[in-house]
């Protein structure tokens, strides 16, 4: 298997981990934690590429609030601090992407001449 | 208390951010369009290779052949692709069509569907069901045998065959190279452009030696500019590189 196939069955091993969390969570485990939930079902496929894609994320969440470890309260405390350096960085890493990118390009080789290294049969 | 203008979307802007929204939007736009026609104008040409769903549906009759990728020696063309042509040849998307012509390699058949063209490169891709593919009655005639031309080193890029041929825009390339190797994994003919033409021919269907698919290390270089060797054969108007993986080395 080359890396180009490792990843490509790397993605899909892990969207169909993914599926099968969506599929516990928004059937059950949505239920259990978010009582604003309970009974609405439109909104819930809408969930679902979301879940896929960060499931590890939506297991720990849903094992700290079924547990209670977690502090609830502080997670809706915005971190405006960060907000202006974030962007500023943010900014600065798209700008220094693109033009290293472009320095980094590389040069077609329109000079290489096609050789022959032996004839038929040779 | 504080008097400082405070910005609300659904209430009149404040007098003393006037003059500052107007200029920084104004200066956005200006900005993001000299980003955008800087960047547009540092790509190189994606080329004029497209779908010719203007040309419609394409039939023409000829063998199947397998070098390991699915060709169709075409025997009896029309206007457009003539007899003796070489057609490389895909399904729909991202697959092959490998499986359903594998029972046929060998004979006679009528292939219909939308060809993809870019200058020599050409490719057609199959239509669906008994439409797209026929046998045809009759012995398959005798074609000329693939002619060999010996060992070459080439530089240039490793592509997917479909994307290069136009289905899509660029077709190669560094920013291309995910959508490339997704198509070779599906088995679309790998396509080779030399950095100039070898024996007529800017492009070259590259494959594996002694008949195998491309080498496992070759995905790794998709839409690099590399450096490799192989040896080269004619079949009908296409030409066909096996190259060998070990003498692969990425240009600098």
């Amino acid at each position: 298997m080359n890396t180009a196939e490792l990843l490509f069955a790397g993605v899909r091993w892990w969207l169909t981990i993914g599926a099968g969390v969506a599929a516990v969570f928004l059937t059950i485990g949505i239920d259990r934690i978010d009582e604003d939930a309970r009974g609405a079902y439109v909104f819930r496929p809408l969930l679902l590429p979301g879940v896929m894609l960060i499931w590890p994320l939506v297991l720990w969440r849903w094992l700290r609030i079924e547990t209670g470890a977690g502090d609830e309260q502080a997670r809706y405390v915005p971190p405006r601090a960060t907000h202006k350096t974030v962007a500023v960085l943010m900014a600065a890493g798209i700008l220094a992407a693109v033009v290293l990118g472009l320095i980094n390009r590389p040069q077609w080789p329109a000079d290489f001449v096609p050789q022959q290294i032996s004839g038929p049969g040779e | 208390m504080d008097k400082k203008p405070f910005f609300v979307g659904y209430l009149p802007i404040p007098e003393g951010l006037r003059a500052f929204l107007i200029s920084l939007t104004v200066s956005l736009v200006v900005f993001m369009a000299f980003v955008g026609i800087t960047i547009g104008a540092t790509q190189d040409d994606p080329g004029n290779g497209a779908f010719r769903f203007d040309w419609r549906q394409q039939t023409v009759t000829g063998v199947i052949e397998f070098v390991p990728y699915p060709i169709l020696r075409v025997t009896e063309g029309n206007e457009r692709i003539p007899a003796g042509h070489t057609l490389m040849l895909t399904g729909q998307g991202k697959s092959t069509i490998r499986t359903r012509v594998q029972p046929m390699a060998g004979d006679l058949v009528a292939l219909t569907g939308v060809i993809l063209k870019r200058g020599e490169l050409d490719m057609m891709q199959v239509a669906g069901g008994n439409r797209g593919l026929k046998k045809v009655d009759g012995p398959a005639p005798d074609l000329p045998a693939p002619e060999p031309l010996g060992r070459w080193k080439l530089a240039g890029e490793i592509c997917d065959g479909k994307c290069l041929a136009g289905a899509m825009r660029p077709g190669r390339g560094l920013a291309h190279k995910a959508c490339a190797n997704l198509c070779l994994i599906g088995d679309i003919p790998p396509v080779f452009v030399s950095s100039q033409p070898v024996e007529g021919s800017e492009f070259l269907m590259v494959a594996g030696p002694d008949g195998t698919r491309l080498p496992d290390r070759a995905y790794d270089l998709v839409g690099a500019f590399v450096q490799l060797e192989g040896d080269l054969e004619r079949r009908g108007d296409l030409l066909i590189l096996r190259m060998d993986g070990d003498t692969m080395e990425l240009m600098q």
